[in-house]
């Protein structure tokens, strides 16, 4: 009997603003492996992200969500986050007035085995800020206002390893960053993979963040639909080729379905 | 209980329709309190031991400015107008009914007096603090007597002042600030009051008290002048704090005011940048919960050449507690090259409470920029989504603002004193809130 993937999106159909802009999307993605979302900009790749983290700004218009064996549709972002599924921002937002410790300490309450108080609690992120080369002062300072994208992207990596989800969606945490950051990122999905087995789903347009990772799938999106599934021998193609010859068949099938 | 009333206190300089009831404000004081509490002034004795004089101070730069200014004269239709009113020639209309010299306009009340002040330029007379005379008086009276803190020239000094309440006592701190040429100065201020030895920390009720501070402050040319003031107090006390502040030549001011407790509170300060280049900097973040209310007035004069002013304020209002902020930026006639700029964001956690938020801009000079903004209500979707990205609910994310407003101020709290304080309030509001910053630096 097969397993069941951690995620399974079926026949996802979703919009914004009454415009539809994914189209019968299907994705599974099975628990431990790396699988990447490949494709050029514009292509929804980040709202396939959003929508499985529940973004409210997009509506679902068909088909399902399952993570874990548990519908997501109908749960709020906080409750999939809770359900295990993290997403990292592309562009994570600044939150005056609220301190980065107040707001970790936040996103760890009430979660069985993750809940620490104190010292205890101190005595973690000060492991984690060694881990991913981050001054502990960050803690202190109001979530987001006035880092560098790097500095950024290095407190997201802090959330994924803090949290250890089951499941965690990089959205484009390569875009932007020096070699310094770049490695640091690289860093903080080595640590995740070793330290939970967890699930990763990268999304992006770049090839340089993969090298050094052991991908198992490799999904193309192009105009909001999943275009290619191949292993990762799908990345050296791409880097090669670029994404144009989807693009061209994602067009003449346009066209085909208008006639 | 018998009540004293500062009438027409924090009063915006140019007021708008009165039925707004945000002119200005009324604070009401328990009237049978002795002086009592405590006062405590850390500071070295370079910083005590001084002949400076905050009134001194202001003398010496009048005279830099009368000889700046000898022999200028001001042929504006306004100062004409405004000469001719206090000369008693009574506007334009001649006895003979023609209608006069048409060029000379007629004054509101306040553009007269505010001519008259820019024609007299007298630095003293012109001096005013956030809350007005009336506050001043009562709590330079609580007070008894003023003490001076003063650096001297290209030095550099730290005071800490401690004003502790106690239950139907008034205690009040009367300071003048004088920061010497190219010196650097930084004050703290603590306004704290507890309900004492019995205290029951399930009451959030302490008894009623009256905690306040008169700030004058002189910055002389070039220096740096730092003032941090904390508010503390438990709910049953009315905290008042005003100050007025001068700015001499390229003079550097950063005012904080952390108001996190007290009952009901009165925030005041008005700064004078009288010389060109100098900038004054006000960071303002406040709490108020239950039914506790905030009152804030700020006044900035803008009269030296390419002066700059930033005023910004970050709030948060939970339960049914009410606040207002006044601030005016007054781009005053001769201040070429300019800048002020208010903004505030107040977080509204609940819907039983009323929030103010009056920014007001007054322009006699162009080649000037006067900007403000606010934003007002709850946490902001792309906020909130983030939030809740990370397991934060809606509800959470609200109670996250509070809390994190006092975690923000335990950690940047200058000293354990001011942090226990903190974190004492934190417990009244949160459950294990100081037990869950066991560790974190002060």
């Amino acid at each position: 009997m097969p397993i069941s993937p951690l995620l399974s999106v079926d026949g996802l159909t979703a919009s914004v603003d009454e415009k539809t802009i994914l189209h019968d999307v299907n994705l599974n993605i099975p628990a431990g492996e790396t699988h990447v979302l490949m494709g050029p900009n514009g292509a929804g790749k980040s709202t396939l992200g959003h929508l499985i983290m529940g973004d409210p700004a997009y509506t679902q218009d068909a088909g399902t969500i399952l993570f874990d064996g548990q519908d997501m549709s109908d749960l709020s972002p906080d409750k999939r986050s809770r359900a295990g599924i993290f997403l990292s921002f592309q562009a994570p937002v600044e939150i005056p007035g609220v301190p980065l410790s107040s707001f970790l300490r936040a996103t760890i309450a009430g979660r069985p085995g993750l809940e620490m108080r104190g010292k205890e609690f101190r005595r973690r992120m000060k492991e984690l800020c060694a881990e991913l080369d981050m001054d502990p002062a960050y803690l202190n300072r109001e979530l987001g206002v006035g880092f560098s994208g790097g500095e950024k992207k290095k407190v997201e990596m802090l959330q994924l390893l803090l949290l250890q989800p089951k499941l965690a969606i990089l959205d484009e945490t390569d875009s932007g960053l020096d070699v310094d950051a770049l490695g640091v990122v690289s860093r903080g999905m080595d640590l995740y993979r070793k330290s939970t087995d967890g699930t990763l789903l990268i999304i992006t347009h770049n090839t340089r963040i993969l090298e050094h990772l052991d991908v198992d799938r490799v999904h193309v999106m192009v105009n909001g639909r999943v275009v290619r599934e191949d292993d990762a021998s799908l990345i050296d193609w791409i880097d090669e080729n670029g994404f144009e010859s989807f693009e061209r068949a994602a067009e003449n099938d346009a066209a085909e379905n208008a006639r | 209980m018998e009540q004293l009333k500062i009438k027409h206190a924090s009063a915006m300089p140019a007021p708008t329709w009165s039925w707004l009831r945000m002119n200005d404000t009324e604070i009401s004081l328990p009237a049978a309190l002795a002086r009592g509490g405590d006062i405590e002034i850390e500071a070295p004795d370079t910083l005590l031991d001084t002949a400076s004089t905050f009134e001194g101070a202001l003398a010496e730069l009048q005279e830099h400015l009368d000889a700046k200014r000898a022999n200028a004269t001001d042929d504006r239709a306004c100062v004409r107008a405004a000469q001719m009113d206090q000369e008693g020639a009574g506007g334009r209309e001649t006895s003979d009914g023609s209608l006069g010299d048409l060029d000379t306009p007629a004054l509101s009340r306040y553009q007269k007096r505010a001519t008259l002040e820019e024609v007299a330029g007298d630095v003293t007379r012109a001096f005013e603090t956030g809350i007005g005379m009336d506050a001043r008086s009562y709590l330079n009276f609580a007070a008894g007597e003023t003490v001076t803190i003063a650096t001297e020239a290209g030095s550099t000094g730290e005071a800490t002042i401690r004003v502790t309440g106690d239950a139907g006592t008034t205690v009040a701190a009367s300071i003048d600030a004088v920061a010497a040429p190219d010196s650097s100065l930084s004050l703290t201020i603590a306004l704290d009051a507890a309900p004492g030895s019995s205290d029951d920390a399930s009451s959030n009720q302490g008894p009623a008290g009256v905690i306040g501070s008169e700030l004058r402050v002189f910055a002389g040319a070039h220096s740096h002048v730092d003032v941090t003031v904390y508010v503390t107090a438990d709910a049953g006390f009315v905290a008042v704090d005003d100050s007025g502040y001068v700015l001499d030549e390229g003079a550097r001011v950063q005012v904080r005011h952390i108001v996190l407790g007290g009952g009901v509170t009165a925030t005041g300060m008005a700064a004078d940048l009288r010389s060109d280049t100098a900038r004054i900097d006000i960071d303002t973040r406040y709490l108020a919960s239950g039914s506790e209310r905030r009152d804030f007035n700020y006044v900035v004069r803008h009269r030296g050449k390419r002066t700059i002013s930033n005023i910004i304020a970050n709030g948060v209002l939970a339960g049914s507690s009410k606040k207002c902020l006044r601030g005016t930026i007054d781009l005053v006639h001769g201040c070429k090259g300019s800048e002020g700029t208010e903004r505030e964001t107040v977080l509204i956690a609940d819907e039983g409470v009323e929030n103010k938020t009056v920014p007001t801009i007054l322009c006699d000079e162009d080649d000037v920029a006067g900007n403000h903004g606010a934003t007002i209500g709850h946490v902001r979707p792309e906020q909130l989504f983030y939030l809740e990205s990370r397991g934060v609910s809606s509800e959470d994310a609200e109670a996250l603002f509070i809390r994190a407003k006092l975690e923000d101020a335990a950690l940047s709290a200058p000293d354990e004193r001011i942090r226990a304080a903190i974190l004492r309030l934190g417990n009244r509001l949160i459950d294990g809130f100081a037990e869950e910053l066991e560790g974190d630096a002060a």
